[in-house]
């Protein structure tokens, strides 16, 4: 902070020429960094990926992928090859809206660890549907949709209310109601809900119009719903009188109090806006992509939500990029599987290595390092 | 009667990995750092002492390895919390989701997966276990026992020497600590690497001692609920105890409800854990009051250079 101070008290005689200590000898002290320019901040990160990515492949190559096929199958498979392009853009879709759902509660400072959670419900409201035949045909589809975000949002409102009302800690409850949701999903496709058709530990398949349509060339619709929520989400936080009384709330949520925010009201919706996107995004991998309700669909998106908050730094348009490259390492992941009979959870592994890396990384952008004593 | 006489039996075996995760949790958190990487340094105990014990066939020596393999993981943990100043939310989540990655992946690569070990016999302690009926009581393993002094000592060490004193104060106040002369920053460090040691420890009993074998994700939230229940205990390890022996207890009902020919949803009954320590933080959020043990400092990395 105080650097230019420093020298003045050196006499004058070797204020002109510090003395140089051998390293040893020279002692450094940590400051805080009020400033650091943007192009210093993009290196650091940039640095941070490079060291990530440095580690993942070193780890990769231990695993048994061969050392010259990591480019080929990271980037040239999976961006330039139109069929692995398409299953990039498929997987897209549920990622993007989990990570706009976890964007969305982190503006609002809610550790919204169910994800996973409001996902399952949301395919399991979107399933009823489809199983007891609610509806005429033609509406199913809206019906399905909206009964997805209802059951997102209803699972989240208890965290939200308990952590409101009470205090109670959100990271430990949205988590347990997880492990709830995930046993209720396994209860219904092993018990009731089960495919009468060949005993598997899934629902029926669903009908024609219960599933979301293709677009052009393959690409499902439920990309479209996925970007739509992003563009609407980036306009509600940027434009907004919500979206600003939100970054109020981040800053700090006692003088937001003081200034007359809704502080709760706008916490609980940014809360609730977070479960439907996940319920959503549960609707969008049942009706886009497994066309029924399965057993383990939903597993991986919690993390990934997070990942791509966090390092989208909770910015909507942000996310929608990260997540397209998180859903490009989904389906790198499975095809490692397959030719390199490398686990799935490599996938996982990547993503935290990532995070520890940017998240480090954030030191260096928000401290210095100081002499002090001897050279001076 | 005798379905009562085989819970309580049974209740030990179950209560153990809960109650040495809160006792490590409660170590760590009482020098003021949070930790939610709890699941996954079970994750690495269990993986890591179930390899000890394929490869070696000692059970005390992989329980060791496990106590030694979940300190060093959570070396990520302390680095990023304590010398990057990393949200400690942060640090932990990404620690659990790393350990979940690697423990699944080394698992798989290295063959480990559903392979039984012989685990640990039982330690009858004897006269009480020569009782009629309530003999059955006593049989419990090694590690049962061991866990009881392992209390005390950590109890002990907390309320009553120096060192557990500077390690509270640097939970409490790390301002006055470090004004104090206390070494901030290596009393976090100590109190993570050991805390995580009994994490471990927690999950290699679950894996060696327990099911015998490994399977990815085995802990199943179990470090999760572990850090549920310190908060129940308010931070107190006597109260950690009593709480472990209750989620012990109710995981223990589990099979004996199911032997007993009560047919109960199965799903729903496994659910049972995760409502209950949702309710215990109902409860605890409830009966909150003045005078709280919280540890003043927990979470909030010290900066020695930022001055409140």
């Amino acid at each position: 902070m105080a650097e230019a101070a420093l020298p003045a008290a050196s006499p004058p005689s070797q204020a002109t020429r510090p003395v140089r200590l051998p390293l040893a000898g020279r002692r450094y002290t940590l400051g805080i960094r009020q400033h650091m320019p943007w192009p210093r901040q993009a290196l650091i990160l940039a640095c941070a990926l490079a060291a990530g990515f440095a580690i993942s492949a070193a780890i990769l190559i231990a695993a048994g992928v061969p050392a010259n096929e990591l480019l080929d199958e990271f980037v040239v498979q999976t961006f330039f090859d139109a069929q692995n392009l398409r299953a990039v853009l498929f997987q897209a879709a549920p990622m993007i809206l989990v990570g706009l759902a976890a964007s969305i509660a982190f503006r609002a400072r809610f550790w919204n660890l169910g994800l996973e959670g409001q996902m399952v419900w949301g395919a399991i409201g979107a399933t009823a549907m489809s199983m007891y035949q609610i509806g005429p045909e033609s509406l199913r589809l809206p019906l399905m949709l909206v009964t997805a975000v209802a059951c997102g949002m209803l699972w989240v409102l208890g965290p939200a209310w308990l952590k409101l009302r009470l205090g109670v800690n959100e990271i430990i409850s949205t988590l347990m109601l997880n492990y709830v949701a995930a046993n209720l999903l396994l209860h219904l496709v092993y018990g009731s809900w089960k495919d009468p058709k060949d005993n598997f530990p899934y629902s029926p398949q669903f009908r024609v119009f219960e599933r979301l349509p293709d677009l052009f060339g393959g690409v499902g619709s439920a990309l479209l719903i996925a970007a739509l929520m992003a563009l609407l989400a980036a306009a509600l936080l940027s434009l907004s009188r919500a979206g600003l009384y939100l970054r109020f709330i981040d800053a700090n949520a006692r003088v937001a109090q003081a200034v007359g925010v809704p502080v709760r009201r706008m916490i609980y919706t940014a809360v609730l806006g977070s479960g439907a996107l996940a319920g959503l995004a549960g609707f969008a991998v049942v009706a886009g992509q497994e066309g029924r309700l399965t057993q383990a669909f939903y597993q991986g998106y919690g993390f990934s939500g997070i990942l791509i908050a966090f390092l989208a730094r909770n910015n909507p348009l942000a996310a929608t990029v990260v997540a397209l490259l998180v859903a490009a390492l989904f389906v790198t992941g499975r095809s490692l599987q397959v030719f390199y009979q490398v686990p799935f959870s490599m996938v996982q592994l990547i993503e935290a290595i990532i995070v520890v890396c940017v998240a480090s990384s954030d030191f260096f952008i928000r401290h210095r390092l100081r002499r002090v004593g001897g050279s001076a | 009667m005798v379905i009562a006489l085989n819970w309580l039996a049974n209740t030990p075996d179950f209560a153990v990995p809960y109650a040495l995760a809160a006792l490590g949790l409660i170590l760590s958190e009482r020098a003021g750092v949070l930790s939610l990487g709890a699941e996954g340094l079970m994750l690495v105990g269990a993986l890591a002492g179930i390899g000890a014990q394929l490869i070696l066939n000692q059970p005390a020596v992989s329980l060791v390895v496990a106590m030694l393999a979940a300190s060093l993981a959570s070396l990520l943990f302390a680095v990023m919390a304590i010398w990057l100043r990393v949200n400690q939310a942060i640090a932990g989540l990404a620690l659990v989701f790393f350990c979940q990655g690697l423990t699944s992946l080394v698992g798989t690569l290295a063959e480990w997966t559903n392979k039984p070990t012989p685990g640990i016999g039982t330690l009858p302690l004897w006269p009480l276990s020569a009782l009629p009926g309530v003999g059955r009581l006593f049989e419990q393993n090694a590690m049962v026992w061991f866990t009881l002094p392992l209390f005390a000592a950590v109890t002990w060490f907390l309320s009553q020497t120096t060192i557990g004193l500077r390690l509270r104060a640097v939970g409490e106040n790390p301002q006055a600590a470090d004004a104090a002369g206390i070494s901030v920053t290596g009393y976090r460090f100590a109190a993570v690497l050991a805390g995580s040691a009994l994490v471990g420890l927690a999950g290699a009993y679950i894996s060696v001692v327990s099911t015998k074998l490994w399977i990815a994700g085995m802990t199943g939230g179990r470090g999760w609920i572990a850090v549920g229940l310190v908060i129940f205990a308010r931070w107190s390890p006597a109260k950690a105890f009593v709480g472990a022996l209750l989620f012990g207890g109710i995981e223990a009902l589990i099979p004996q409800l199911a032997a007993a020919g009560v047919r109960l949803p199965q799903y729903f009954v496994l659910m049972t854990p995760y409502v209950v320590t949702l309710a215990v933080m109902v409860w605890v959020a409830l009966a909150r009051r003045a005078g709280d043990t919280e540890p003043g400092a927990l979470g909030e990395p010290y900066v020695r250079e930022e001055r409140r």
